[in-house]
């Protein structure tokens, strides 16, 4: 097993690290696409090595998707939009290097119990996975969708944006590699030509956060001086790990979530991160301080979203399956080497599999030893004077709308559009982080519930499914009831 | 088990299904809206006028207006060199300069000098890293 | 708005002033050529063809060509807007498919577009049962329809995963008219989604592939997640064409045994339906005739030279190059075939 970590290997694997890194940082550039830019290269490199590769890319990229959400509030990556939730108000602050290191932190954390489960359980975890129907899978979405009342500041407000979110994805066509019929719904009479694919996820986010931002920045005459307005790290806001005592449940419970998450084919890696926060809320005993700063809110979203890298891989290897869109380009790099992944798959390849456990591992710790330090030049990043950074960001954006379907120039016009109706949308006190919520989750939670509707043709099919639905439906309950009651008491002291 | 939660769902027509379901929730939130902040929707308009009264017009509509025509001309310019990304590239750079001055509260020689740096080493430097080593199309 | 309306109308009028004398300069393909695919996912079979086509075409030409996976929508988009011969296309069945199937954002590609050469099969198309079915073949569905027992078939409507569905009902009318009601579709999406089905209990019957779920013919018989292999539906003379061991534990011998003739769906009561999933070009239908004579060409001789069929087969495809006339006379018929079963059936 040791002759498998060569030199090369590693040199891969932390290579691949890095660039990861840099993708998840620049908004708009995804884990998905470091991989797909760099999956060719994995041909000539080898199964194991253009493995090695590609996991680092992967870990990297879902973990540099915190440093925009914290220090620009624009979330890198969809998986890391409930960071800057938190996040983007610890910096504004001045408290951006210790959030970034909170964040860090918890995305090792999250990374090494998620491996720990995937060594571990992985073939039975599967075969618990393939025990969510659709009508399971359609209550936890549900269940994510339930943050959108927790996130709102008006609660009528927040729901309604929430709602449009979801009815915004809707537009185009019920696609059909979801399940859908493939026809065309809620398209405005003569855009077929651009909306007929509706608006692609990552060109509305960075819109709604990162063009809407400078636009309200423009709207106030771009005020002198840097992004956060106060860059002396403040004696009480050293970062220490002290900031993780008390916060061991949280960071258990929010790397399982996301591991599981992950594991459930189509439920989608911006689900897990949501589903973590949501949960961190509802269990947390100063609930009201979420979405102000709360260092437990960035902990639970970026153990979360690392907690997905072990968990995807749970499917992709002991069925085939993957997990999320990242691990789906993982199939391509076997299929390149003419290796079958399947239920078989483990047991046929050990050393391709104990290969891939150690290069998550080395990914881990070169994803932590290298952001850590490096930490101190990207909080930087908030010191460059807004009319450098403003342009040069738009300009990213632009890129990673692009880019990000391989050349379609309609998401770059989906961020301009969205940009402007972030910037209207918070004149008219609709709230942006339950619209994008719904707006992500929309799909899905349609897929599911009408396909459960379809298979069944009974509503009552979603309490009586099976146990894990009663399970569910109490989650559920319990946050809906944990936010009303949230909303009442802030009520009550104002 | 009760007829009452029975339905059956037409494939062809399942498309329309949650979409109605969701224009429905969200219009009787909108009424709820409308009753509750009745007082603040009679107050659009001055609202709205005091926003625009308020608001930085140059910064505010010029980056508008310049974002707006950066995007209109990338494709066009890069058609005259197809699949090269060079309507990125040739775009970016002023884009990136005129934002940049349109930000700027005061335009000393040394600052414009370093922006103008800025915006040719920047969108270079991307439009080599995904044009190269990426392998990325770019318009 | 009249500003901008007005450098618009500049920056297009420019635009054909430069690019005019570009085009006409140009011998053959451009030196910079992008290739939009049918598929959005750059780990999936088109993607794979693709990269191994255009890696060998730009190496002979001397030429860049980068995939761009943008789905088929968006591809043909793409493919409109260019005549130039800078952007090229490369799909499968799936064109005309989605066409015969009435799906949105399908033209018929044989009057809108011009179909080139084909490069490659993917001889995977296959349905499975679980490994507890009481279906042993396609032989015992068929008669359990005609009994008017109801087999549930999980597809992805709309397409290559619809037609071996398709095909199976026109089988049913074949042999017992009126049987063929009882085979219905459970419409699906992912590979993913039709297995979940299956092991939901919603399916009897799964469209899949040799690829995704050869391992799971290979499980324990506890296993739930077992399944059975019942028809695969490429010819045989393509599937005689796979390397001899096969994929997995399943050999090509393995394989013949689902395929026609051994398996037989009828077409028409004498000759067997078969299907194979082609790969190949589409262009702009005003596009210089002569870059297609360049890229058939060009085919003819990386065919030739032997290489990129070792690829093509290590990647369990089956090299399959016929240059652009032959290509479109057989994909019609092809086409022709396929639109008489959906025809067929089309009164159920």
């Amino acid at each position: 097993m040791l002759e498998l970590i060569t030199p090369l290997f590693v040199l891969l694997i932390v290579g691949g690290t890095m660039v990861g890194i840099i993708f998840g940082s620049i908004p708009g550039m995804t884990a998905t696409m470091a991989v797909a830019v760099c999956l060719p290269l994995t041909y000539s490199l080898g199964l194991e090595n253009g493995l090695a590769l590609l996991l680092g890319l992967y870990v990297g990229g879902i973990s540099g998707g915190l440093v925009p959400a914290i220090l620009l509030g624009i979330p890198g990556t969809p998986s890391s939009i409930t960071t800057t939730l938190d996040g983007y108000p610890m910096a504004q602050k001045g408290e951006g290097e210790r959030a970034l290191k909170i964040g860090i932190v918890a995305s090792l954390s999250g990374g090494l119990i998620s491996l720990l489960v995937l060594y571990l359980f992985a073939p039975a975890l599967a075969d618990f996975a393939i025990k969510f129907s659709y009508v399971e899978k359609f209550l936890i979405i549900l269940f994510a969708l339930t943050v959108m009342a927790a996130l709102s500041s008006d609660m009528l407000m927040g729901i309604f944006s929430g709602f449009l979110g979801i009815f915004i994805a809707l537009i185009g066509t019920y696609d059909i590699s979801d399940g859908g019929n493939g026809k065309y719904r809620l398209i405005p009479p003569g855009t077929e030509y651009w909306l007929d694919g509706g608006f692609s996820l990552l060109p509305v986010l960075i819109g709604l956060f990162g063009l809407a931002a400078i636009l309200e920045q423009a709207e106030l005459g771009v005020p002198k001086g840097h992004s956060a307005s106060d860059l002396q790290v403040k004696e009480r806001s050293k970062f220490s790990f002290s900031i993780f005592r008390g916060q061991g449940t949280n960071v258990v419970r929010s790397s399982l979530i996301g591991t599981f998450v992950g594991i459930l084919p189509g439920v989608g890696g911006s689900a897990a991160s949501i589903l973590s926060y949501t949960n961190a809320k509802t269990f947390s005993k100063k609930p009201e301080n979420f979405g102000k700063g709360e260092p437990a809110g960035i902990i639970a979203s970026e153990s979360g979203n690392n907690g997905l890298t072990g968990g995807a891989l749970v499917p992709l290897l002991s069925l085939g399956i993957p997990g999320d869109s990242t691990t789906a380009l993982l199939i391509g790099a076997f299929t390149l080497q003419g290796i079958q992944v399947g239920p078989l798959f483990i047991g046929n390849s050990p050393d391709t599999w104990n290969a891939m456990i150690i290069a998550m591992l080395i990914a881990n710790i070169a994803m932590f030893a290298m952001m850590y330090f490096a930490i101190r030049y990207f909080a930087k990043v908030v010191t460059v004077a807004k009319h450098l950074l403003f342009p040069i960001i738009l300009m990213m954006c632009v890129i990673g709308a692009y880019t990000i379907n391989y050349g379609i120039m309609f998401d770059v016009w989906t961020l301009l559009i969205f940009g402007v109706f972030g910037w209207v949308a918070t004149k008219l006190r609709l709230e942006i982080a339950p619209f994008i919520i719904g707006f992500i989750l929309g799909p899905s939670a349609e897929v599911y519930f009408v396909k459960s509707l379809e298979s069944f043709g009974d509503l009552s099919i979603f309490v009586t499914k099976s146990w894990i639905s009663v399970v569910l439906w109490l989650l559920i309950i319990g946050s809906v009831a944990g936010s009303v009651m949230l909303s009442r008491k802030t009520k009550t002291s104002l | 088990m009760n007829d009452l939660t029975k339905v059956s769902i037409d494939f062809e027509r399942s498309h329309l299904v949650f979409p109605r379901l969701i224009a429905l929730v969200l219009a009787i939130l909108l009424v709820a809206i409308i009753i509750r902040d009745r007082q603040r929707i009679l107050n659009a308009m001055p609202y709205w006028r005091g926003v625009f009264k308020d608001m930085d017009k140059t910064r505010f509509f010029g980056a508008l207006g310049v974002t707006l025509l950066y995007f209109s001309l990338m494709v066009p310019v890069g058609n005259i060199w197809p699949n090269t990304g060079r309507g990125f590239l040739i775009c970016s750079i002023p884009f990136v300069m005129l934002v940049g001055l349109l930000f700027m509260h005061e335009r000393p020689i040394r600052s414009v000098m370093s922006l103008a740096i800025v915006s040719v080493v920047g969108p270079t430097f991307v439009w080599w890293l995904f044009t190269y080593p990426f392998f990325l199309t770019l318009p | 708005m009249n500003f901008t309306r007005r450098t618009l109308l500049a920056a297009a009028s420019a635009t054909a002033f430069v690019s005019a004398p570009i085009a006409a300069s140009a011998d053959g393909l451009p030196r910079n050529v992008r290739m939009v695919i049918g598929s959005t996912s750059t780990g999936g079979d088109t993607y794979q063809n693709s990269a191994i086509v255009a890696e060998a075409l730009s190496e002979h030409l001397g030429i860049n060509i980068k995939v761009d996976a943008v789905g088929a929508s968006e591809a043909f988009k793409a493919l409109n807007r260019d005549s130039r011969g800078s952007t090229i296309m490369v799909f499968h069945d799936q064109s005309y498919l989605g066409n015969l199937y009435g799906r949105e954002g399908y033209d018929d590609p044989f009057a809108n577009y011009v179909v080139g050469p084909t490069v490659a099969i993917n001889p995977g198309n296959a349905y499975l049962v679980p490994a507890n079915s009481p279906y042993q073949s396609i032989d015992d569905i068929l008669t359990a329809a005609e009994k008017g027992e109801r087999v549930r078939v999980a597809i992805q409507p709309g397409g290559v995963s619809e037609i071996g569905f398709s095909a199976l009902k026109n089988a049913a009318q074949v042999r017992a008219p009126g049987s063929e009601e009882n085979i219905v579709a459970v419409n699906t999406g992912s590979q993913s989604d039709k297995n979940q089905a299956m092991w939901d209990d919603l399916a009897d019957v799964i469209n899949g592939s040799i690829q995704a779920n050869e391992q799971f013919t290979q499980l324990e018989d506890d296993d739930a997640k077992g399944m059975r292999f019942v028809w695969i539906t490429a010819r045989d003379t393509t599937l005689a064409q796979a390397p001899e061991a096969g994929m997995g534990n399943t050999t090509r011998d393995d394989m013949l045994a689902y395929a026609s003739p051994e398996t037989s769906v009828t077409l028409d009561g004498s000759a067997d339906f078969t299907f194979d999933k082609e790969f190949f070009f589409l262009f702009n239908p005003e596009m210089d005739p002569a870059i297609i004579d360049q890229i058939d060409s060009a085919l003819t001789e990386i065919y030739a030279a032997g290489e990129i069929q070792e690829r093509q087969k290590a990647s369990f495809f089956i090299p399959n190059f016929l240059p652009s006339a032959e290509a479109n006379a057989h994909l019609t018929q092809k086409r022709d075939t396929y639109a008489d079963v959906i025809a067929a059936i089309a009164g159920n």
